[in-house]
């Protein structure tokens, strides 16, 4: 194998002749393109994360919805929940800031490749938070619900259900919001995976063989 | 200013550019690719030159980021079979003297390589550059100690691929 491997590197050494060659001109057009490199999508797809949520709360219908909230009294939980939602996001913000400043192609492999892991843990946090609260207030709407006399208008329905049990009204309604707000959650949870499952699939296992080198 | 670095880089890179397309060989299967890992490299060089401070050799910096790129950064776009115009330009054998047992060992090599995933390819590419095992281990983070046992390890996993 030794013969082999040095016969190799032999043949490496006289191939700079069949490389192909570049003119100043060629090279010079190269470095005003654009990047297209791991760290560029990770950095787009969370800002999409951090920005996406909050123009959701954009949309009219979810405006419509802060009315649910009041009318359900649950105006209060709604500001303090808010002011501790974008209180946690700046806090993310800022953090992942400093992680992506840290990335440097200049670093060794490993550590370039243990900087941008991290930058993507602390997005994932950011996501979990997020994920958590969707849910969570999901769970408060259902409680809402329940403790209220008269769910339906509240909800914004103009007509009363007279033929229905109220009891049992009250009790799908419950059921729905908790059924929705699980779902919800998991489909979010699904398209995040994939997302970074597929760009650091690569980086990962790269990443775990020069790990286990040092161990 | 910004126009004297960006000359005084593209020359740099111009006269240096056999070590990106080495890179890119190994990395790649075909033409497009290549160009494409080329022009990455040639970006995330030209990113990180206003911190090239001189400290060291342009072309050790080079090897540094080119590889980083090819084995962190860079996600290949399409699996892609080799194509065969492609193949005679960058893995024609340059035996001096004709040698059919020599060429036919040296393809199977290349080959071989090629199997390789993208830590133990950075690993061979430095080997084959002649570079140290310090420079090795400073290159990819791991201890010298490791790079020796790693590249042994490579040296097998090569064996087999070429003796099943």
């Amino acid at each position: 194998m030794m013969d082999e491997l040095e016969l190799l590197k032999r043949d490496w050494q006289k191939k700079d002749k069949q490389l192909p060659q570049l003119s100043f001109d060629e090279i010079y057009k190269m470095i005003w393109k654009k990047s297209s490199s791991v760290v560029k999508w990770i950095f787009f797809i969370s800002i999409m994360e951090f920005l996406v949520p909050h123009l959701i709360y954009l949309v009219p219908s979810m405006s419509k919805n802060l009315a649910v909230w009041k009318d359900l009294g649950l105006g209060n939980i709604l500001v303090i929940s808010n002011v501790v939602q974008y209180s946690v996001v700046l806090f993310f913000i800022f953090q992942f800031y400093k992680r992506y400043r840290e990335i440097s192609t200049l670093d060794n492999a490993k550590k370039l490749m243990s900087n941008i892991l991290k930058t993507r843990k602390t997005v994932k946090y950011y996501v979990i938070f997020c994920l958590s609260l969707i849910f969570i207030s999901f769970i408060v709407m259902a409680v809402g619900i329940y403790l209220n006399e008269d769910p339906m208008t509240a909800l914004g329905y103009g007509y009363k259900a007279e033929n229905i049990n109220p009891d049992k009204l009250k009790t799908t309604l419950v059921a729905t919001v908790v059924v929705l707000g699980v779902v919800v959650t998991l489909v979010m949870g699904c398209i995040y995976f994939l997302l970074y499952g597929i760009l650091l699939k690569k980086l990962n296992k790269n990443y775990k063989e020069l790990k286990e080198m040092d161990i | 200013m910004t126009k004297d670095l960006e000359h005084q880089f593209v020359t740099e890179l111009e006269c240096n550019q056999n070590i990106v397309h080495k890179v890119c060989t190994l990395y790649t299967n075909d033409r497009d690719s290549h160009n494409d890992l080329f022009q990455e490299i040639t970006i995330q060089l030209w990113k990180a030159y206003p911190k090239f401070r001189g400290e060291s050799k342009f072309s050790t910096w080079m090897y540094r980021v080119a590889l980083n790129t090819a084995i962190t950064l860079y996600r290949k776009s399409k699996k892609s079979i080799p194509t065969q115009d492609y193949e005679s330009v960058m893995f024609k054998i340059t035996a001096d003297e004709y040698d059919p047992t020599e060429e036919q060992q040296l393809k199977l090599m290349y080959n071989a390589v090629k199997q390789l995933g993208d830590v133990d390819k950075a690993l061979v590419f430095l080997y084959l550059e002649d570079k140290d095992y310090r420079e090795i281990a400073e290159t990819l983070g791991i201890s010298e100690v490791n790079a020796r046992v790693k590249m042994n390890r490579i040296k097998n996993k090569l064996k087999t691929i070429l003796n099943p």
